[in-house]
């Protein structure tokens, strides 16, 4: 019961409630002297009642002006889920299609090809709106790391900054930094339930040796699972690609494949996702909502609960009663 | 029946119990009131970090205190107003997220504004005119007000020839220009890759002219002129663009062209003022709780049937 009052002044109205102590709010009858009457102790009774009544009704006004509530409250809760950072790569070629065009180049009146951005951006929403507990959070990367939404509740706003990848996106892949920026979401929240970066890209870049060092310590100490939705676009090489040509085996002609064989060695969770259309991305999002349900420790808000409805209800009761005696008042 | 009516205590109280039906029959009634719907560009470049501004006897760089004053701003919006923020950096701007409601999303915008940082930058340039007009180009489309906060400091300079052309959307978008910084040239922090400072901008650090396309002189003034190699001679030029102040004359002339108002961002009132003084707001009808006036007529009513009387203590002040 934590109860809080939103304009505190107006208690100063609480003073009133000793008014019905001096007076019995009765005319004066003509009796001359109250002690010339015997004792009777049901008088006393009903007087001290009536005057209680009066105090209460003042009491439940004031307190109902000043607006009484029982303030936010958050019960712990025992559930599914996770917290979960959405990586998203806003570099210039998510706003072109699975088959690397422009989209509305040249489509012979059929519908417009989806770009791969927007096709992450549907499907990203949806995986939000059907995510029951746990907090989402959204960063952004391409030449360098965007903080977009902390990790929260709040579904709206996760949808408002997926909403806003819409915008054209910026410049290039700088994927390490990104991770970096995704992790330290992680940094002051409590280990429970599962810890997940989605990494959602259509591109790799190579990740230098100092940031691979961090990388690896971070995702060690955060407990973090990583899964890497990786949007490939026809014709280009893929995570699971191996060399033709001994010569192309180095990070910077594959980088996919290096990124993804780091990813591997970092002794975290890590899954890969190839999703080569809307359909194929759609399918790695919904097999990551079954996955990540661990038991987790989470707390439900319950709101601000408004309790000037109940005061002025019992003001309008009581008031009520004290008419209704005032009926019953004999006068000479 | 007489004696009873004549007692004003009665009509005390049945007017209270009047009263407490109205409150519970209309508790509320629609009222007009102003909210906003603002989306604020805040430009990341270099020169935001320049520290000209005062906060609590320290000198604060542009870009945290643009970054306080909105945080104090957030808290001063009425419920139902929307805020969404984008950044400014190299010739356009991007959205971290669309406009949200103040009061269900405070925390949310809050953090986020506490984590801007200039290295959120994804490239060097600063062409403010070109930002402004794909900004404006962005979000013609969205109902938010665009609040474009910057410094003016265009780097490189622009050549006069190539200039950004508002006419196709002057007046789509509505707005405000937030000039920021002081008016006195200052030198701009320089950072090396861990984000230390180590020294400032030098001279020789940046170009002091335009040498995109062509010079707006005819090829004859320009001292050793060479149409492939040296478009725009060789001389070595030197000015100031190294420091920086806030460019007022040139936002002043943006506004103008682009239709947005100017204000200079100097303190949180004065900003608050801007911003709500003009014609941003959109009225919209919120429900106003009414009830505490009845339930004030009612604790009145009830006050004076129990007011001591006068007459109980006359014999006081005899």
């Amino acid at each position: 019961m934590n109860l809080a009052v939103s304009t505190p002044w107006g208690l100063a109205g609480l003073l009133l409630v000793l008014l019905p102590l001096f007076t019995s709010g009765m005319q004066a009858s003509a009796t001359p002297w109250l002690a010339l009457m015997p004792a009777d102790r049901l008088s006393s009774f009903i007087d001290a009642g009536l005057r209680l009544c009066a105090m209460t009704v003042i009491a439940a006004l004031v307190l109902g002006m000043a607006g009484l509530h029982r303030t936010e409250q958050s019960l712990e809760r025992i559930g599914h889920g996770a917290h979960v950072v959405l990586l998203l790569d806003r570099s210039s070629s998510m706003d072109n299609s699975f088959a690397g065009r422009a989209p509305n180049a040249n489509n012979d009146g059929k519908d417009a090809e989806e770009s791969k951005s927007g096709a992450a951006r549907r499907l990203l929403t949806d995986f939000v709106k059907h995510r029951e507990t746990g907090l989402i959070g959204v960063a952004e990367y391409s030449t360098s790391p965007l903080f977009v939404m902390p990790l929260t509740e709040n579904k709206t706003a996760v949808q408002a900054a997926i909403s806003a990848t819409a915008t054209p996106a910026l410049g290039f892949t700088h994927v390490s930094k990104g991770l970096g920026m995704a992790l330290s979401f992680f940094q002051q929240q409590s280990v429970t339930g599962s810890r997940i970066v989605l990494l959602v890209s259509d591109g790799a870049a190579v990740i230098d040796h100092d940031s691979e060092q961090k990388l690896r310590e971070w995702f060690k100490q955060q407990q973090v699972r990583l899964y890497w939705i990786f949007l490939r676009t026809a014709n280009s090489p893929g995570i699971f690609d191996k060399p033709e040509d001994s010569r192309d085996d180095n990070a910077q002609a594959m980088p996919e494949l290096y990124l993804h064989k780091f990813f591997l060695s970092l002794g975290s969770p890590y899954q890969a996702y190839e999703a080569e259309s809307p359909d194929a991305l759609k399918q790695a999002i919904a097999d990551i909502n079954q996955l990540e349900n661990l038991p987790m420790h989470y707390f439900e808000r319950i709101p601000k609960q408004d309790l000037s409805a109940t005061c002025y209800r019992v003001a309008g009761l009581l008031l009520l009663v004290l008419l209704a005696v005032k009926f019953c008042e004999v006068k000479r | 029946m007489t004696h009873r009516l004549k007692d004003y205590r009665l009509w005390c109280l049945l007017f209270a119990l009047i009263a407490m039906l109205v409150l519970f029959i209309i508790p509320s009634k629609k009222q007009k009131s102003p909210t906003y719907n603002y989306t604020f560009i805040i430009d990341i470049t270099r020169s935001m970090n320049a520290t000209d501004y005062q906060q609590d006897n320290q000198a604060v760089s542009r870009l945290s205190f643009v970054k306080q004053t909105l945080r104090d701003l957030l808290r001063d919006l009425p419920c139902q107003s929307k805020v969404g923020i984008g950044l400014f950096t190299e010739r356009r701007s991007t959205l971290l997220f669309e406009p949200l409601e103040v009061c269900s999303a405070y925390t949310e915008i809050d953090t986020v504004i506490s984590k801007i940082d200039w290295r959120m930058a994804w490239a060097a340039d600063s062409n403010i005119a070109k930002g402004l007009l794909s900004t404006l180009d962005m979000l013609k489309k969205s109902d938010s007000s665009v609040i474009f906060i910057t410094d003016g400091q265009e780097a490189p300079p622009v050549n006069v020839n190539y200039q950004a052309d508002f006419s196709g959307l002057r007046g789509q978008v509505k707005g405000m220009i937030i000039g920021v910084g002081g008016l006195q040239t200052v030198p701009i922090p320089k950072f090396n890759s861990q984000g230390e400072q180590t020294g400032f901008y030098k001279p020789e650090d940046v170009p002091h002219r335009s040498s995109f396309g062509q010079s707006t002189l005819a090829p004859s003034q320009i001292k050793g002129y060479n149409a492939r190699n040296a478009p725009f001679g060789n001389d070595v030029v030197t000015g100031n663009e190294h420091l920086t102040a806030l460019q007022e004359t040139y936002l002043e002339k943006l506004s103008a062209e682009s239709g947005l108002g100017y204000a200079r961002l100097a303190d949180l009132q004065s900003l608050a003022l801007a911003l709500k003084n003009s014609k941003l707001a959109t009225e919209k009808l919120v429900q106003t709780d009414i009830r505490w006036q009845w339930a004030l007529l009612t604790l009145l009513m009830i006050s004076l049937v129990y007011l001591p009387g006068i007459y109980q203590y006359h014999r006081f002040f005899r």
